[in-house]
């Protein structure tokens, strides 16, 4: 190869990242728009911008909606709501999975991995079974908020409970946390036998379901989304080094240790905010990190972006189903997400090998 | 003028001492290799320099700073680490691995720069790999994979190099071009070079100097030719060496030697006529199998009897290259004497050593079994005129015994030696020289 080639390649890859972006927000615009029309009640594209661009304040006033205010509330209420709290979950946890799967240099690791699910789990059927939380945080937000808690909570104990003197080996941080998740879910399970009629919503919950989300779930989830992702992507540089190991990471000038915390910190954040807002979704934060992977390459520069896109897309198209295959009935989000991502994933690994981590 | 000063340094692993007051400096220019024993402390050494394992006495002093004092990215400037062996995750090319040496050059929220390549290329071409820079990583061979290490740890500008048994993956192909590669930027770059070794040649061959580690304590430091004697290779591996250093690469060269399976000395003492490198074999083996030996005469720088002075055995011996003294054919008659058999190994022959023969004679008249190996080969090994080839074939005709190879004459010389025992049964005698 001339040296020129390989140099000009390195430099267009940075314009051809930028394209990546721009092509996947585009592909997100058309998913939620075809996700807003879709529903009970068929509302066409055109009418749904209308309905949307006359609440924005200012531009608002430019156009005139003729929708009527039953399509208005449809739109503004009750889909629009559930379609961004799907985003930013989508958004939430595919991040999370590719921070986890960096830190980790582990292929298996989820969002969940270290004690999240289990622990918000805990805390959301705590709610629900026994009401635990519904005098202090209010019924609105007593599920949502008593899972954030124990999700911190859980994550805070198995980091403590990983502590060597003054580091936290990734091993050990591991296993702690397989240890914690599955004795939380056996609690869970405890609490589950005694829940009585409250089973079922607790069920759904843990399978992950974006019905209860409403204007003040998006309220809770969205600055903790938008601050931990960006904090991320902040240090999606010193990410792609920490692959080469630690030790290494720590030889080319990475603070490891600081990094490990801020980026645990950062992942908890964003993966218990969407945790309690829509349950404990699987496989989003597994599967995607890797399609993007084998889309855009490993650097996390590109790879954050793209998979965060990637992840509300899927998310928004998989809950739309969710609402929408066996009307009137809803099916829990998660069960969608399984169901696809599983045979698609063994798909896209089978198909090729070599760019899932080795 | 980079100065790196390891001072007084004690580490631990949890409550395991692994380095006991280690204490040297290095100066820039040097190549330093540190060898010892698996579990010595060679590693944690460059852990405790590299900053990954703080030493909980004493520390580090770069130019007078402490480097436990400074800043990740202030270390990562000056001081880069190759690592024995290095995880590949993931799909990241072999530029892409190398630009990550440019980590402690370039500000959080700024992209790799125009002059950032230039310096990856410039290295990448140095060390061989600009042509697969845009290969991923995983799909390279282990050499190109290490030379891609390197790489990376040159974009780091550095002044000093780490390197962890740098080659020890490799094929010896590859070992050399790596570390010709880094002993010339050691010359042309004057950094500062420590390198663990496993292999005493290898450190031999590029090192200015050599740190011998033993139970995390520096057991012997100094230029090659002073720490590798076979001395302190036993001391610090309990292994049996010979060091040389080798005529044509002028290198120190450590072999290590067997141990002998069978230490029981046996009653016999052989006397070896030989010469030009064909008894140090033998030499070894009879050592090995618990004979006493002996050999003369040799002339001093012969291989044989270089042999000799390595396994101790007692000599009679010659000035170099001059003919045999009567002075010294005396000695070795007296020696033969004392012997219980002598053995003939396939030499040359020429009028400087014939008198060999004679004394070999001289044993036999005296009723010494006295053994002749024949590789059958004796018309060329004869530069007498056929006056060696007459007296191997009247030795043969007055009893010498003649066999084929080392195998048949240890089965001889175990006969000799079971009939010795019986007769030592009935008479006390027929000692060994001693």
């Amino acid at each position: 190869m001339s040296s020129n080639e390989a140099e000009s390649a390195y430099f267009k890859r940075f314009a051809r990242w930028k394209l990546i972006v721009l092509i996947l927000i585009l592909a997100l615009i058309l998913t939620i728009t075809f996700a807003i029309t879709v529903g009970p009640k068929q509302i066409s594209p055109i009418d749904a911008y209308k309905i949307v661009i006359d609440k924005i304040p200012f531009i608002g006033d430019l156009i005139t909606s003729s929708s009527s205010s039953m399509e208005e509330a449809v739109i503004i209420d009750v889909r629009l709501p559930r379609i961004l709290g799907a985003a930013l979950v989508g958004i939430a946890l595919t991040v999370a999975g590719v921070v986890l799967q960096g830190l980790f240099r582990n292929p298996m690791a989820d969002p969940y991995l270290i004690g999240i699910s289990a622990g918000a789990g805990l805390g959301a059927s705590l709610s629900m079974a026994f009401g635990i939380g519904l005098s202090f945080f209010g019924v609105l937000y007593s599920i949502p908020l008593m899972a954030f808690i124990f999700a911190i909570g859980t994550v805070f104990l198995v980091y403590t409970l990983s502590k060597t003197g003054e580091e936290v080996p990734m091993l050990t941080l591991l296993l702690v946390g397989i240890a914690v998740n599955l004795f939380l879910m056996a609690i869970n399970s405890i609490i589950r036998l005694y829940s009585g009629e409250a089973v079922h919503a607790i069920l759904a919950w843990l399978f992950g379901t974006l019905v209860p989300c409403n204007w003040n779930y998006v309220k809770i989830a969205l600055p903790f989304v938008v601050v931990g992702v960006a904090l991320i992507y902040v240090f999606a540089r010193d990410l792609n080094i920490m692959l080469l190991g630690e030790e290494q990471a720590h030889h080319l000038g990475v603070d490891t240790e600081r990094l490990k915390k801020i980026l645990l910190v950062s992942a908890t954040l964003i993966t218990a905010a969407a945790v309690s807002i829509s349950g404990t979704i699987g496989f989003i934060g597994l599967i995607i990190p890797h399609i993007a992977r084998i889309l855009v390459g490993p650097d996390h520069r590109i790879l954050i972006p793209s998979s965060a896109l990637t992840g509300a897309i899927v998310l928004i198209l998989c809950d739309t189903a969710a609402r929408t295959i066996s009307r009137p009935m809803e099916l829990p989000v998660g069960i969608i997400t399984a169901l696809l991502g599983a045979p698609f994933f063994i798909y896209l690994v089978r198909r090729k090998k070599r760019s899932v981590i080795r | 003028m980079v100065n790196l000063r390891i001072s007084d340094i004690d580490c631990y692993y949890g409550s395991i001492k692994a380095l006991d007051n280690i204490n040297f400096s290095v100066r820039e220019g040097e190549f330093v290799g540190i060898l010892g024993p698996n579990g010595s402390g060679k590693t944690t050494a460059l852990r405790a320099i590299s900053r990954t394992l703080k030493p909980r006495v004493g520390t580090i002093f770069l130019d007078d700073q402490n480097i436990y004092d400074m800043e990740n990215r202030e270390v990562a400037k000056t001081v880069a680490v190759v690592p024995q062996e290095s995880i590949s995750t993931f799909d990241f090319t072999a530029l892409d691995i190398v630009l990550m040496g440019r980590n402690p050059y370039i500000d959080r929220f700024r992209q790799e720069s125009r002059e950032d390549l230039a310096i990856a290329k410039r290295v990448m071409e140095l060390t061989n790999t600009w042509s697969f820079a845009e290969r991923p990583v995983n799909e390279l061979s282990g050499g190109e994979k290490q030379r891609v290490i390197i790489a990376r740890a040159l974009t780091q500008e550095p002044k000093i190099l780490l390197l962890d048994e740098p080659t020890s993956h490799l094929d010896i192909g590859n070992q050399l071009e790596i570390m010709d590669l880094i002993k010339r930027l050691c010359e042309t770059k004057k950094l500062l070079i420590i390198a663990v070794f496993h292999d005493f040649n290898l450190a031999a061959r590029y090192c200015d100097s050599i740190i011998l580690l033993k139970e995390g304590k520096i057991v012997a430091v100094g230029k090659s030719e002073e720490t590798l004697t076979s001395e302190n290779v036993r001391k610090v591996f309990s292994v049996d060496t010979i060091v040389k250093k080798h005529p044509v690469t002028g290198f120190l060269h450590v072999i290590p030697v067997s141990r002998p399976l069978n230490q029981k000395q046996k009653t016999l003492s052989i006397h070896l006529i030989s010469g030009c490198g064909t008894g140090s074999l033998l030499m070894k083996i009879l050592k090995d199998e618990g004979y006493f030996v002996t050999a003369g005469v040799l002339n001093l720088l012969d291989t044989d009897q270089e042999t000799a002075q390595l396994l101790k055995i007692p000599i009679t011996s010659e000035a170099p290259f001059s003919p045999i003294t009567e002075e010294s054919h005396t000695a070795n008659l007296k020696m033969i004497s004392k012997a219980n058999a002598v053995v003939i190994t396939p030499t040359q022959f020429g009028d400087g050593n014939l008198r060999n023969l004679e004394a070999a004679e001289s044993g036999l008249k005296k009723g010494i079994p006295t053994v002749l190996i024949d590789n059958g080969s004796i018309e060329e090994r004869d530069f007498t005129n056929g006056k060696a080839t007459k007296y191997l074939g009247s030795l043969k005709s007055k009893g010498a015994i003649t066999v084929k190879s080392n195998n048949e004459l240890l089965e001889l010389l175990d006969k000799l030696e079971r009939k010795n025992n019986k007769n030592s049964h009935h008479r006390k005698g027929t000692n060994p020289v001693k």
